[in-house]
């Protein structure tokens, strides 16, 4: 067709040059229409909107007729971008262009009767990407129906794909999977967190909130969104439907087979999961709401309780070295007596050894947890990076987390091993009270109680400094709040360790809990660390700026008497002393001690410092 | 210990380190050997050196828009064509084609090593790296693009019901058709299509299957420019799998 139209025109042309002589030399002027003279050009063309620039508004003009005339010399196109210079700039980097070679007259169809488009401009795109993405399932789509009805702020395919900067992001090949979902994750945010567009569309609009606040949302955040479910991975990406629409992905009849996808051999109830749940929310999250006030609880009332215990000691201590400055009273150099200086082992090898594996996997745990904790920091960003992304910082912590339950379990052993020295035979039980309740247990008792009556009533100077046996109340509560913590930090790790198999015990609703517990525990653990024990141990002034006793094992005679009195007499009583004195230690012991405690010391305090930071100001 | 001991020791720690340093680098391996040039080292050689530019895609795919100058030499016929069209071995050759991984190109260059050209290149990241640098194409004989709708494979069955008789065209090479194919795909790679097109039946559904989706709309626009009005694509192509799982770490 085109092309008898094109012989037509010509044999017309060359008739009309016959006929009228050579067209320049006759002076003669002559418009493009007048070959060029069907409907389009000539009328059409005329009402388009680039009717008023004329044909050489986009045909550059050309040397001479006769040639052009001839076929042999057309003129050159302009790009459509001479004008639209800021839509060919994105339109270069699109994908249509890339890969496709798409001009602009490929979409824009009839480039010479080119009207504005008129009405909804959202239905008409939606009309114009389907004619070649015919995706049934956007149309059917809650977004699709919307626009199709005319709903103004629903997506239609520009919205999210953009219109002439359509991304180069072809995920089939598992190619620019993470640039692909980051972009298409931030487009669904940016319309669902608007909170008018939501409320006047009867949607939640805090949805985007509520899921950052979980697992999901935080390591998506974080930059690792191939790792996790993004919007589009529970939603689809365009068949998105109300969850009573029985097609809807999230309809609850979907809802095991739409998780499934991510987490093979689940139990139907893993399906009971929140994906983005208020858990400030009472009324519709009774359980959640509960967990998170009491772990809010349990942090107020134990850092409360142990920084104003902290702030007291730490005045009687420093007021009482001002006091003794000020008199000018040294206190007495244990140089003076030889036994004073004598060393005296208060932590066996074991003792020491599992410590440093505590101190490892305890931070090994802070600083791969925490950046997903805090997300949306730049602290975070960049340990996670420093890591190597956050899947590997999920190895490192699952790493650690075995080491630290060995340890528990150790601990346990140890401890059984302790009251039960000759197993549970009859001869073996026998006198385990005495030994639970004895000097040398870490099980609290009143003696306990009492010294920290002495101790408060030191703090104020009404009393002398109690007089401890082996383990202070502190050091206890050290111990034995590790129980706690591990029974709800472990246990809540496990269960998000491995939801899927943990879906057959409990369902998924307790995943919600577990990893409000999980974040709250940890956040108490770390802080109460890096402050309370660090400063009861180390940074008292004392004892400043750290006491590597926990590393070398042993201190010296002097120090035993003066801060655990109740300890040196009953060793004296039981002549039980000499056995404990042990060889100074050596340098290099003290070496490494002191640089693995200060590193320990210092990277906690600093943590302190950022994590402080973060909850007051970040 | 004795000193050689402990070097050996410190030695065996170096290289264990070394190694594992080693895995979790990229490793240019299938780089390796290839010189790799970017679209303003390609310009400068043209100039410099009259290099000469080849497109290594379909004849179809060439003529429809290359790189100004561009000789089309698609990868298939490399053997037949080779020896007509680059017949100067001294001369520089930069080979390309329309994907950022540059497979055929990569190919391509490894015939032409093999056929003992000097001087050869692969544009690096292809055709979109040209055209993402700024630089213009030339179209010869442009396809005209049409509206082709893209079937998913899940949806092909409920095609297959309501319309009797789909011919499935597979303009893949025929190495790869015959590694695994659509039942009942006949197969036309692309670079014959133009030679071709008389096997294909006017009055069916065609159905055109390719590797990963994005030649077969050249193709499918080139049939209904040719009279067939009843064409449509396999989604993603044979390649595509719907998306399970996506695995984590960085693209």
């Amino acid at each position: 067709m085109v092309h008898t139209g094109r012989t037509k025109t010509l044999l017309f042309c060359v008739l009309f040059l016959v006929c009228s002589g050579h067209v320049f030399a006759s002076n003669t002027r002559i418009n493009c229409v007048d070959c060029h003279d069907s409907p389009r050009f000539k009328t059409a063309y005329k009402g388009s909107v680039h009717g008023n620039i004329g044909c050489t508004g986009c045909h550059k003009s050309f040397e001479s007729l006769d040639r052009h005339v001839m076929l042999k010399e057309r003129p050159a196109l302009l790009s459509c971008g001479t004008c639209h210079s800021e839509i060919e700039k994105v339109y270069r980097n699109s994908f249509h262009y890339l890969y496709e070679d798409f001009r602009c007259y490929d979409c824009h169809y009839e480039i010479h009767s080119l009207k504005k488009e008129r009405g909804n401009f959202k239905i008409a795109v939606t009309n114009n990407c389907t004619r070649c993405h015919a995706n049934d399932e956007y149309v059917l789509s809650g977004h699709g129906a919307a626009v199709m009805k005319g709903n103004k702020d629903s997506a239609t395919c520009s919205d999210c794909h953009g219109l002439h900067d359509t991304r180069a992001y072809h995920t089939s090949g598992e190619k620019y999977i993470l640039e692909a979902r980051e972009f298409y994750n931030k487009t669904c945010k940016s319309c669902h967190s608007n909170r008018e567009m939501m409320v006047r569309n009867n949607i939640s609009p805090d949805n985007v909130r509520y899921y950052e606040e979980t697992y999901h949302g935080k390591v998506q955040d974080l930059g690792y969104s191939t790792s996790v479910a993004g919007c589009a991975d529970c939603h689809t990406a365009h068949n998105i439907l109300p969850q009573s629409d029985p097609g809807s992905t999230i309809n609850p009849k979907n809802l095991v087979r739409n998780c499934g996808k991510c987490h093979p051999g689940i139990h139907p109830r893993f399906a009971q999961y929140k994906a983005h749940p208020d858990y400030r929310d009472i009324r519709r999250y009774p359980l959640l709401y509960i967990s998170f006030i009491s772990m809010v609880a349990l942090l107020l009332v134990t850092f409360t309780f142990y920084w104003t215990h902290t702030v007291l000691w730490w005045r009687k201590v420093y007021w009482e070295k001002h006091r003794l400055e000020e008199l000018g009273i040294k206190l007495e150099s244990p140089l003076t007596h030889e036994e004073g200086i004598q060393e005296v082992r208060r932590f066996a090898v074991k003792d020491r050894v599992m410590h440093l594996f505590l101190v490892l996997s305890f931070f090994g745990l802070v600083i791969t947890g925490f950046p997903i904790k805090y997300h949306d920091t730049l602290w975070a960003k960049v340990l996670i990076q420093v890591m190597g992304g956050a899947h590997n910082a999920g190895l490192y912590h699952r790493a650690a987390a075995v080491v630290l339950i060995v340890l528990f379990f150790i601990a346990l052993w140890r401890c059984f091993r302790f009251i039960f020295p000759k197993g549970l035979g009859s001869k073996g039980r026998s006198g385990w009270k005495e030994r639970l309740f004895g000097p040398d247990s870490l099980a609290p008792n009143m003696n306990d109680w009492r010294q920290f009556k002495g101790m408060v009533k030191w703090f104020f100077n009404k009393g002398e400094y109690p007089k401890f046996d082996r383990w202070t109340y502190w050091e206890k509560f050290d111990f034995l709040a590790v129980f706690w913590g591990m029974v709800v930090i472990g246990g809540s790790g496990v269960t998000l360790w491995a939801p899927e198999k943990a879906s057959y015990i409990y369902p998924g609703w307790v995943f919600n809990i577990a990893s409000i517990l999980h974040s709250e525990e940890a956040l108490l653990a770390a802080l109460f660390i890096f402050t309370v024990h660090f400063f009861n141990t180390h940074l008292i002034p004392t004892k400043f700026p750290m006491d590597p006793i926990i590393f070398t094992g042993s201190y010296q005679l002097e120090e035993l008497r003066r801060l655990r009195a109740l300890e040196y007499e009953r060793l004296v009583r039981e002549g039980r002393l000499d056995e404990l004195k042990i060889k100074h230690p050596g340098i290099s012991l003290k070496l490494v001690s002191a640089f693995f405690g200060h590193a320990s010391l210092w990277i906690g305090l600093l943590f302190t410092l950022i994590l402080l930071w973060t909850f007051f100001f970040g | 210990m004795t000193v050689a001991q402990r070097n050996r020791g410190i030695t065996a720690c170096i290289l264990v380190f070394l190694a594992l340093f080693s895995c979790s680098a990229d490793t240019p391996s299938k780089e390796r050997g290839r010189r790799y040039v970017d679209p303003e080292g390609t310009l400068s050689l043209i100039r410099d050196k009259k290099a000469v530019i080849v497109d290594t895609m379909s004849d179809l795919e060439c003529m429809d828009h290359r790189i100004p100058g561009s000789l089309c030499l698609p990868l298939e016929e490399f053997e037949n064509m080779a020896r007509e069209l680059l017949k100067d071995k001294k001369r520089p050759v930069i080979f390309y084609c329309e994907s950022d991984e540059c497979l055929r190109a990569g190919v391509s260059y490894d015939k032409a090593k093999a056929a003992g050209y000097g001087e050869i290149y692969i544009l690096r990241g292809g055709l979109p790296a040209w055209k993402r640098a700024g630089y213009d194409v030339e179209s010869v004989e442009r396809v005209k693009r049409e509206p082709v709708v893209s079937v998913k494979r899940g949806a092909l069955e409920k095609m297959a019901k309501k319309k009797q008789g789909i011919f499935i065209l597979d303009i893949r090479s025929e190495d790869d058709y015959s590694k695994g194919h659509l039942a009942g795909a006949v197969n036309i790679p692309l670079y014959k299509l133009r030679k071709r097109l008389k096997e294909i039946p006017g009055n069916r559904t065609v159905l055109v299957v390719d590797e990963n989706g994005k030649r077969s709309f050249l193709a499918s626009c080139y049939l209904i420019n040719h009279g067939f009005s009843d064409v449509v694509r396999l989604y993603g192509g044979m390649e595509y799998e719907e998306p399970q799982k996506w695995k984590g770490g960085k693209g």
